[in-house]
């Protein structure tokens, strides 16, 4: 009762910070081991293969692929190629995912389920099956031709147009998901309130709800991209040998040249420009989001 | 629904206005007319339709059936955009991308108003509501009584010729909504606003209103002043949405010369109303016409069941003809001798007495 409040009370002030662990940061520890062994280990291994050269630790394999203007081409090939189907899943997958949240009942779960189903259909499944139809004598070709759009039938399969489609079909619900997400989260009110305040449907969807939806578009597009760049099935059967990009490459060093160095050196390359793409990607969302939502 | 037609009935005028969501009719037919600079507060249970009418208005809702017209213009298949009024949301629905001063301008700049005149309106506005120095604060940083306030600011800010507000106090706490209410009325008034506001609160409706719709089932049941509308309730329902009563069932017994003499369970009593002998009815009388003690010409016995104190006033509630139904007095002072048990004399004149047909889905909901 007579003890003094300031010994009792006041808890010994650290001299040096210390590590403070959240006890919830140990939820994510199994996860964090798994990723740990089965990811990030591996991943030091390839670093150090990429960084080997005959005598110690070498930029050599990079210095040696960079000079080559064949691998600036796959550079190019994957960046185009990884944007445009960004680009079709943003411009499919947009509309998609406000039909989808703005759905109700049975629709809607028709609808969700439509657009979560296809992932349990294996790529290869689905790469094989787009090689039928966007061959000359194929579902697409016939239709387009039907249509008067085309005059005589096309091959579709084996051009960047065809990898395009196909990688969209498979990326597509990786774009969906994460905007339905954002969108479902956003008050209706908002652009009804915008619309008794004198904005035309147009401009209430410029001002209130893609702000609104940005951070899930950001999402979106970190998720597609980062799986378009680094695809290696939808190109292997859609486009073939003659279209290289830095997975099938990657893929090509180890399989069948048995170069572990070059291998290694377009993984790590893969792997910046993907990391690059998230990381600036989120920074974005973080800042645009930055309103959050109701 | 006749009472006190305003001089200019047309400002906003609704008529016939019909709504069914899938199978269950929600607005059958409704008529309303406001006056310009007129506050007109639509109450009623929650799923009476008050919010799906406002809706309508602000054109937000299409109607089956019917017309809205404003100030002289046929508004009904008007987009919301192109109508000239404001709403003020249950939940504020403010933008929560953007500041403060930013939602309030939001308005202005949809509707084109010259780029210059913005800042100043909008500084103009904020200090009606008070809310000058929160400017650049994010929307959804503000307490519930701050966001409501720049509600009404970003509403206002555009001069609609209109300003619907839905319950937009549902979410204060009961000393701030007072508060804000007496603020609000003040606010429209000064700006000559015509409004009209859906509550399911009667204080608040009572408060705030020149005239009360009150709804039940779609339908306006009682359109008049609130002075009106609690002495004088057109139904059993609007005298037991508006205000306390105490409600007893009877049988006419005796009829003639606007007289009636109604048997109830608590005895014989006296009022004035035109039924034929044998109707059922419901009698309706207001706490404080009820006289604890004394004799008038209307005199029951009841036990006294609990004393509520409120401070101005206390709440006496008596058994009424069974066990779940009470009489309510209510007196400036908790009489000598009102101890839970006592029985005491209770009067009220003939004239207090309210008399409405039976209707048996109110007796059970009573």
């Amino acid at each position: 009762m007579s003890v003094p409040a300031t010994v009792s009370a006041a808890p010994v002030p650290a001299r040096w910070p210390r590590l403070r662990l959240d006890p919830v940061a140990l939820l994510a520890l199994p996860a964090f081991a798994y990723l740990a062994a089965a990811y990030g280990w591996p991943l030091l291994v390839l670093l150090g293969h990429s960084l080997s050269g005959p005598d110690g630790i070498s930029l050599a394999p990079f210095a040696q692929f960079l000079s080559d203007p064949f691998s600036w081409r796959v550079i190019g090939n994957t960046l185009r190629s990884a944007l445009l189907v960004t680009l079709v899943c943003l411009l499919a997958g947009y509309p998609a995912a406000i039909a989808l949240a703005r759905a109700r009942g049975a629709v809607q779960a028709l609808l969700l389920l439509s657009v979560i189903l296809p992932l349990s259909v294996g790529v290869v499944v689905k790469a094989y099956a787009w090689q039928i139809v966007l061959r000359r004598d194929g579902v697409v070709s016939q239709a387009l031709v039907g249509l008067g759009i085309w005059d005589a039938p096309q091959r579709l399969l084996f051009t960047e147009a065809g990898l395009v489609i196909g990688a969209a079909n498979v990326f597509l619900p990786f774009m969906i998901l994460p905007i339905y997400a954002v969108i479902r989260l956003i008050d209706p009110r908002l652009s009804e309130a915008a619309a008794t305040l004198g904005a035309s449907p147009v401009r209430r969807f410029l001002t209130v709800t893609l702000p609104l939806t940005l951070p899930g578009i950001v999402s979106g597009i970190a998720f597609v991209f980062s799986l378009a760049v680094s695809m290696y099935v939808v190109p292997s059967l859609v486009i073939g040998d003659r279209y290289q990009t830095l997975a099938t490459l990657t893929g090509r060093a180890f399989l069948f040249m048995r170069d572990e160095r070059l291998g290694s050196a377009t993984a790590v390359i893969l792997l910046a420009l993907a990391v690059a793409v998230v990381v600036g990607s989120t920074a974005l969302a973080r800042r645009l989001g930055g309103g959050g939502r109701s | 629904m006749s009472e006190s037609l305003p001089s200019d009935p047309g400002f906003l005028a609704i008529t016939g206005a019909e709504k069914r969501f899938g199978a269950s009719a929600v607005l059958g037919g409704v008529d309303l007319a406001v006056a310009r600079g007129e506050f007109v507060s639509l109450l009623g249970p929650s799923g009476c339709g008050k919010t799906t009418l406002l809706r309508i208005v602000a054109g937000l809702v299409s109607p089956d059936r019917g017309r809205v017209a404003l100030d002289g213009r046929d508004i009904t298949r008007t987009p919301p955009h192109r109508r000239d009024i404001g709403v003020v949301f249950q939940n504020y629905a403010l933008f929560p991308h953007l500041t403060v001063a930013e939602n309030v301008a939001f308005g202005l700049k949809a509707k084109g108003h010259p780029r210059a005149g913005i800042g100043g309106t909008v500084s103009r506005f904020l200090d009606l509501v008070q809310m000058a120095p929160f400017a650049d604060r994010r929307a959804q940083a503000l307490s519930g009584g701050q966001q409501q306030r720049v509600a009404v600011a970003r509403a206002l800010a555009v001069r609609p010729k209109l300003l619907l507000l839905d319950e937009p106090f549902s979410a204060l706490d009961r000393k701030l909504r007072e508060a804000m209410q007496i603020d609000l009325k003040r606010l429209l008034r000064e700006l000559g606003i015509t409004a009209l506001f859906v509550t399911h609160d009667q204080d608040e409706a009572l408060t705030m209103s020149d005239r009360i719709a009150v709804m039940n089932h779609g339908a306006i049941e009682q359109l008049a002043d609130p002075v009106t509308l609690y002495r004088r309730p057109a139904s059993a329902f609007a005298l037991g949405f508006v205000g306390l009563s105490t409600r007893i069932p009877g049988l006419v017994r005796e009829a003639g010369d606007g007289m009636l003499r109604v048997e109830t369970p608590l005895g014989t009593v006296r009022a004035p109303g035109r039924f034929l002998p044998g109707s059922p009815v419901l009698l309706g009388v207001r706490p404080e016409r009820i006289r604890v003690g004394g004799d008038g010409p209307n005199t029951i016995e009841a036990a006294l069941v609990e004393v509520a104190f409120q401070g101005a006033r206390a709440h006496l509630f008596f058994a009424g003809p069974d066990g779940n139904r009470t009489v309510l007095a209510e007196a400036p002072e908790i009489p000598a001798g009102a101890v839970p048990g006592a029985r005491l004399r209770l009067s009220w004149a003939i004239e207090d007495t309210l008399v409405f047909p039976a209707e048996p889905a109110l007796r059970e909901a009573a």
